[in-house]
Parts: structure tokens; sequence; C-alpha cells
């Protein structure tokens, strides 16, 4: 392949990686994606890293309701449920 | 078929249910149904209270106005429920009144004078995550980014302009599909692609000054410009 086709595959990788990374893309474009990252370390890498960082938010983002939010979440609920009622 | 066998007993352990909803008549009472509607809300809704939260400390940054904006929330929820058709996305739903809520009371108080409008959001400030080159230095940011403390990540998103941030926090965190995400933010999915990719583009590169900051190694991006 020539460096001219490969660098073609990146930017065409490299524009679909998000989605590629959101699992939005059809089976097929997905197919592209996957098989473009397998053969080249630089769009892997770039890859890895749109990973790591999902997985860093999922991790830094655990709010728990605070129980007397909950309470109050109920109460007011309740409190709306008689005015219907 | 198997459908068969699971009709008969299916009926059977409908009935108690049933007469509760029932007057003498046999007739169902409306009242009651909605009133037992409307008790499935809480029940219903009360399932999401941390995601709701969670999603509201995204939105305000702090815990006070977010349990107000949770509350609130919920009472629009409950009192919009007839228009809630079952069998759809609840908490696609309930984010999207969290959404109107947050719009509607807090953006335009303008509590939060000193958050810049997104629109006013330069590229020079957005940078370029796609200028860390070569392969070894991707590597180091991510491993930069798996080292770094879940505060830093957290504080980091929170410095994110709100419509860049909630489209990350909706796809990245709650793993909503972008047609969701679109729904919840009211906005085309093309706006929501275009703020989902500057809000990861901005966090990079805030996670990436921290980094350095603590001396990792993690190259200054080329193409970044320089605040004024």
């Amino acid at each position: 392949m020539s460096t001219v086709e490969a660098n073609k595959d990146c930017t065409q990788a490299r524009a679909a990686l998000e989605e590629y990374l959101h699992k939005e893309l059809c089976a097929e474009d997905a197919a592209d994606v996957r098989a473009h990252l397998d053969t080249c370390e630089e769009c892997s890498a770039e890859h890895h890293v749109g990973e790591t960082l999902t997985s860093a938010l999922q991790g830094a983002c655990k709010d728990r309701a605070p129980e007397e939010l909950r309470e109050r979440l109920l109460a007011s609920l309740r409190a709306a449920k008689a005015q219907h009622d | 078929m198997p459908t068969m066998t699971l009709e008969a007993p299916r009926s059977t352990l409908d009935s108690p249910a049933m007469t509760s909803e029932q007057d003498e008549s046999g007739q169902v009472d409306a009242s009651a149904a909605a009133a037992a509607r409307r008790d499935d809300f809480a029940e219903q809704a009360m399932q999401y209270a941390d995601q709701l939260y969670a999603a509201a400390m995204r939105m305000t940054r702090n815990p006070a106005d977010a349990a107000d904006l949770v509350q609130e929330t919920l009472l629009k929820a409950y009192a919009a429920y007839g228009s809630f058709k079952p069998g759809t996305n609840l908490r696609a739903w309930l984010y999207r009144i969290q959404t109107n809520t947050y719009i509607n009371t807090y953006r335009k108080q303008q509590r939060r004078p000193f958050e810049a409008p997104l629109d006013d959001m330069e590229e020079w400030q957005i940078g370029d995550a796609e200028s860390f080159t070569s392969t070894s230095s991707r590597s180091a940011e991510a491993e930069a980014i798996h080292r770094m403390p879940s505060g830093i990540v957290k504080d980091a998103l929170q410095q994110v302009p709100v419509d860049f941030r909630m489209a990350v926090y909706w796809v990245d965190v709650e793993g909503l599909s972008y047609a969701e995400t679109a729904e919840v933010m009211e906005t085309p999915t093309g706006t929501v692609m275009s703020r989902l990719h500057r809000g990861r583009k901005l966090l990079r590169g805030l996670l990436a000054d921290y980094a350095r900051e603590q001396g990792i190694e993690v190259p200054e991006s080329t193409e970044k410009g320089k605040k004024p």
C-alpha cells in the first residue's frame, strides 16, 4: 500500500473514530474501521485514548442522590399526589 | 406454542390485582386507575434518582442547585406523566424535562454569569487533540488519563461549557445513543455530534494540561493556541 493510500485510510478512520467508539456506525462501516485499527498502530493508539477517556469519565461521574434528597423527593411527590386526589 | 400455556395462568394471576380497581358493578374505576398510574410514577421515577442527581450535578455544578433541579424535574414529570407513552424510554423523557427545566430556570436566571455561552468558544480554546502526533505520545496520554484521579476528571468535565459537557455526559457516561441525546437536548443529531466532539477535545486538552503540571510527559500540542 502506498503512503498516500495509507494516509487516506487514516483520515477516513479518524473521521469515524468517535462514532465507532460510541457504536453509532453501521456494521459495515464499523468493520472497516476495525480492520484499519488492526493494521495501524497510530490510529489504534488514538482509539485507545478515546476509550480511556470514556472509562475515566464513567469512573468520575458516580454521584449518588443523598438520602435526605430521596426523602424530600418522595415527600414532594406524595404532596403532589394529595393535591391530585 | 408456549404462548397458549402461558395465557391461562396469567389471567388468573391478574384477577386479584384487578379487584382493587373495580367498583361493585365490575367497572374499572377511572380515578383509581389514574391514581395507580401516579403511584407507579413515583416508583418508576425514583429508580432514576441517582442518575437524575448526577446529571443535575453536571448541569448546576453544586449540590444545593442540583437537589432543587431534581425535585423540580420530578414534579414537572409527575404533572406531565399523562403525556408519557408507556413502553418508551422513561429515562430519556425525564432527562429531557430536566434539561428544559435547567435551561428555563437556571440558565435564564443568569446565576452563573462567569459561564461563557457556548457559541463564544473559539477554536483556540478548544485546542486540537489530533496534534498528539506520535504513537508513543498517544500511549503516554492514555496512560496519564488512566491514572488521573477521578476528582480531577470530574473537575475538568465541570470546566467544559455546559452544552458540550452534557453531550459528553449523556453519551459517554449515561450511554445514550446520539439519537436519544438529540431528543434529550432537543437538537439535531449533527449538533450532538459536534458538541460531543468539541467537548471531548476540550477535555483532553484540560487533562493533558493537568498531566503536564504533574510533571507527566504529555507533549504540548503544537496546534493549540496560547491564551492571549
